[in-house]
């Protein structure tokens, strides 16, 4: 089984030690503010969802968490450290890693070449060879595409390949952003199964995604953002029977 | 408030009257030359060498106590940055701070347009080394080119051509610039007259290194010409003979003044048999090598060019002219200059009286020989063999 | 005569390649036309001059040539570009105008206006038969080390992890970022070797003319401009092709056209770019690039 990243010690009395902290966080298009402050916490071996419509900031909150936006107000900490205002290159070797929405494999590279990119800045040659063979045991799928142009393969692939190059860092927590979007039923199947199979490793996840019902089944926790604020945070069994996610979400009435 | 800015106006007006005082001392009988000159941008390479030739002068002149041993000269120079309107305003804004005498660029476009500003004003204008004798013409009485111009250039070199013997010539020109088109245009006049006769006629494009085309075109010429004429120059001229030599054409190439260089000489056997013209030749006992001596003395470094020395001449000229002006007015100085006949300068004598603002002056013409210019012969032409301005 | 032409364009072209490559690799990465890239050529120019004066052999002058323009390329990017990051192209594009005017007066005033004679050694400027015509020496050595330049830097791209992080990059930096992969190390590298393919083309641009100027760049970096944009902005391969197109078109219409018209070539060259462009105004082999927010 693929070997995770620990976060070190486990909180007192059971409870997870919190990884991922994040406060007040706002982020800032232009003159229009996005997101109006808001509060996440991921803990270790913690699955969270984040769920909520169309634009109501799931993205940009995990595009500001990673560093890729910045973020005018609020406070990020991540392993107890805290990284506001940091790279994103800088997190990702602090042990953070988003695989973004869309995919956004390197087309035009081969699927070794992407693979290899994701370990770059983590690991020397060697130990990125020993990954990457644990990887295509995870996905071997793409065992016999390694010299194909990753833009060539179909959107699961390409799903898998996008995953697969983040796990290339060993990440403690990982983003992910819309993983089942636009995919086909039985690949939106995979791609879940691959999340339980990475929670059960130990990984910790911070999960964006449209398919709420699926979402909740596989988290511990979830937040509703709606308008670029939380409206909602609990167990996910708690969203699951609560009325609002119910009937925006899940089309119960 | 108000009564310290009335104070501190108080004092300024105190001082200003003191450093008016201060300038009285010039006052009357200093003379304001202006200088638009490009010292940056594409023409800054022959400006910059005419500047400094020209400061030496003026400061040897001031020295003597001004122009004609009592008109202390005040120079004020302005960048054009070799852009044309920008020479324009500059000439303008000199004008308006009293410039009495202009000198402008070394090329005919930028001295036009501060021609058309001076030429209203009343204000004599000399062009550093702008070569082409259009120039006159095209502004009016107060302008005056200094160097010798593109058609007396060719005139002697056509001449000493057909003196040695050579009959056939081959044209290399570039319409790119009045220098690279006319003067070739020139020589082929001349030398038809002579008696000669132009086998044929190339062209290139400046700043195109690539020869190729044209030294293939010459290398399969039914009638093989004597000699190549061209008025090509840096870096053009240094790719074109090097290609032309590495075809195996043994032909040797006519240019002009511009191949006075040190990368030209650089070129070393390349360069064997070049003959080019200059403002004048530097023979040991020369006052042109005493020049070169004392230009060295003063700035470090010897002329890179013959355009030093004509900067320096300019001034000599100036001196002359209003030694012997009836009045410091633009016209009067305009009229003695217009007046001068074998001025003896450092490269020969130079001659105004009638030759409508062109100097007649001698060409020096030098042979390359193992990467060492060798003076041939000084030519002055007479005027009847210096064909029209075209 | 034919054999002549041929090589004369390849070499021509290969030159503008190397020259656009430079480009193209900058643009892919941070979205800059850097019309600076002339003035590293006259760096390379100078060094190599002041170098030869100080009595250092030719091949060490050249070594020391290119790697000091690869350093004058990556400060540039330091002191000039990297404050601009995340500026809009226009801004970029005004910035790098305004870096090589700069660079042109300092060449011109704190060095000399007059151009500084740099002969090449002997050997490289004859020329040698191949059957009855004789191919030039100069052309030869610029096609052949065009050519391992142009291998050289595929190999760098395909093979080396740096290299292939500015593919990536040049794909989608974010992304790259993403991946822990520190920006400021692709964009150093992006113009380090622009700055080794501009000294390269430098000094094949300076055997030609024997001597080098302070506005010696100033022609080049239009060629190799047209040269991307016929390719593909921002396309490497695209920039090659573009560059060697370019020398084709130039020669073949040097020596198809008539001596009368040939002064007017330039306009000939450029309403084929626009022909071009009109049958394919993503150039020759567009760039794949993604661009996102």
């Amino acid at each position: 089984m693929f070997a995770v990243g620990h976060a070190g010690c486990v909180g007192n009395s059971g409870s997870a030690l919190i990884m991922l902290h994040a406060e007040g966080i706002k982020v800032r298009y232009g003159e229009i503010e996005a997101i109006h402050g808001v509060d996440l916490n991921v803990g270790e071996r913690e699955v969270v969802a984040l769920i909520g419509a169309n634009g109501a900031g799931k993205s940009t909150t995990l595009n500001a968490l990673c560093g890729l936006l910045p973020t005018v107000a609020g406070k990020i900490s991540f392993l107890g450290t805290d990284v506001t205002g940091w790279a994103p290159d800088k997190i990702s070797r602090n042990g953070m890693a988003l695989t973004p929405e869309g995919r956004r494999v390197f087309g035009q590279l081969t699927v070794a070449e992407n693979l290899m990119l994701g370990g770059a800045a983590h690991a020397g040659r060697a130990e990125r060879v020993r990954r990457q063979e644990e990887l295509l045991e995870l996905f071997p799928v793409l065992r016999s595409r390694m010299t194909q142009k990753a833009g060539n393969m179909s959107g699961g692939e390409q799903q898998m390949l996008a995953i697969g190059r983040s796990l290339m860092s060993r990440p403690k927590l990982l983003l992910l952003d819309e993983p089942s979007l636009g995919l086909a039923p039985q690949m939106v199947d995979k791609v879940f199964d691959l999340i339980v199979a990475l929670r059960k490793a130990g990984l910790s996840i911070l999960l964006v995604e449209q398919n709420v019902g699926l979402a909740l089944e596989i988290a511990d926790r979830a937040s509703v953002l709606r308008g670029g604020s939380i409206a909602l945070s609990g167990s996910a069994e708690e969203l699951a029977s609560s009325d609002l996610v119910r009937q925006a979400y899940l089309g119960v009435h | 408030m108000g009564k310290s800015v009335r104070r501190m106006s108080v004092v300024a007006g105190a001082i200003a009257l003191a450093l008016g005082g201060c300038g009285s001392k010039h006052d009357d009988s200093t003379i304001v030359i202006g200088v638009v000159t490009a010292q940056t941008g594409v023409l800054a390479s022959y400006d910059q060498p005419s500047l400094a030739g020209f400061r030496m002068s003026i400061d040897e002149i001031n020295a003597r106590g001004g122009l004609g041993g009592k008109h202390p000269v005040k120079l004020l120079v302005r960048d054009t940055r070799s852009d044309t309107a920008t020479t324009a305003a500059a000439a303008q804004e000199l004008v308006d701070e009293g410039a009495k005498i202009m000198i402008t660029p070394c090329d005919a476009d930028p001295s036009i347009v501060a021609g058309q500003v001076t030429q209203p004003a009343g204000v004599p204008t000399l062009t550093f080394c702008g070569s082409s004798p259009i120039l006159p013409g095209a502004v009016g009485d107060m302008m005056f080119t200094t160097y010798p111009t593109d058609n007396l250039q060719a005139a002697a070199l056509a001449k000493h051509a057909y003196e040695t013997g050579l009959r056939k010539v081959y044209l290399l020109v570039s319409p790119d610039t009045t220098y690279t088109s006319g003067l070739p245009e020139y020589f082929g006049k001349v030398f038809t007259n002579l008696g000669g006769t132009v086998v044929g006629k190339g062209s290139f494009s400046m700043n195109q290194p690539d020869f190729s085309v044209a030294v293939t075109t010459i290398r399969n010429l039914k009638e093989q010409p004597d000699l190549i004429m061209t008025a090509a120059y840096e870096p053009d001229f240094p790719a074109f003979v090097r290609q032309l030599r590495a075809a195996g054409v043994t032909t040797p190439v006519f240019g002009a003044d511009a191949l006075g260089t040190p990368t030209i000489a650089g070129l070393g056997e390349l360069a064997n048999g070049v003959v080019f013209t200059s403002a004048g030749c530097a023979t040991p006992g020369s006052k042109l090598e005493a020049f070169n001596q004392q230009f060295n003395k003063v700035t470090g470094h010897l002329p890179s060019s013959a355009y030093e020395v004509n900067g320096y001449e300019i001034g000599l000229l100036l001196d002359a002219a209003v030694k012997s002006a009836t009045s410091m007015s633009g016209p009067a100085i305009r009229d003695a200059l217009d007046n001068l006949e074998n001025f003896e300068a450092v490269t020969g004598t130079i001659t105004y009286r009638g030759t409508q603002r062109i100097p007649v002056r001698s060409v020096a013409l030098l042979r390359y020989e193992g990467g060492k210019a060798q003076c041939l012969q000084s030519v002055t032409p007479a005027a009847s063999e210096i064909p029209a301005p075209l | 005569m034919l054999l002549q032409h041929v090589v004369n364009a390849i070499s021509l072209g290969g030159i503008y390649a190397l020259l656009a490559l430079g480009l193209a690799i900058v643009f892919s990465i941070v979205g800059l036309i850097n019309f600076a890239h002339g003035e590293l050529m006259t760096i390379a120019g100078y060094t190599t001059l002041g170098a030869l004066l100080f009595g250092v052999p030719f091949p060490a002058a050249v070594l020391l040539a290119i790697a000091t323009t690869a350093v004058a390329a990556m400060a540039m990017e330091r002191i000039a570009f990297r404050p601009m990051r995340g500026a809009s192209v226009t801004s970029l594009l005004l910035t790098s105008f305004a870096v090589s005017a700069l660079l042109k007066v300092i060449f011109q005033n704190g060095l000399s206006a007059r151009p500084q004679p740099l002969a090449m050694p002997q050997w490289m400027t004859g020329s040698y038969q191949v059957g009855n015509v004789a191919i030039g020496v100069g052309p030869t050595i610029s096609i052949v080390i065009s050519v391992v330049a142009l291998v050289g830097l595929e190999l760098f791209l395909r093979r080396t992890v740096t290299g292939t992080a500015m593919r990536a990059a040049a794909e989608d930096f974010p992304v790259v970022r993403l991946m822990g992969i520190a920006a400021g190390r692709v964009i150093a590298t992006a113009f380090a070797l622009s700055g080794v393919l501009a000294g390269i083309a430098a000094l094949l641009w300076v055997a030609q003319r024997a001597s080098v100027d302070p506005l010696m760049g100033a022609v080049p970096v239009v060629k190799a401009f047209i040269a991307t944009v016929v390719g593909g902005l921002g396309s490497l391969p695209g920039a090659v092709v573009g560059g060697l197109l370019l020398g084709a078109i130039e020669i073949g219409l040097d020596a198809v056209l008539p001596p009368s018209v040939v002064p007017y070539r330039d306009a000939f060259v450029l309403s084929g770019v626009i022909l071009i462009l009109l049958f394919r105004p993503q150039g020759v082999i567009p760039a794949a690039t993604v661009r996102r927010g």
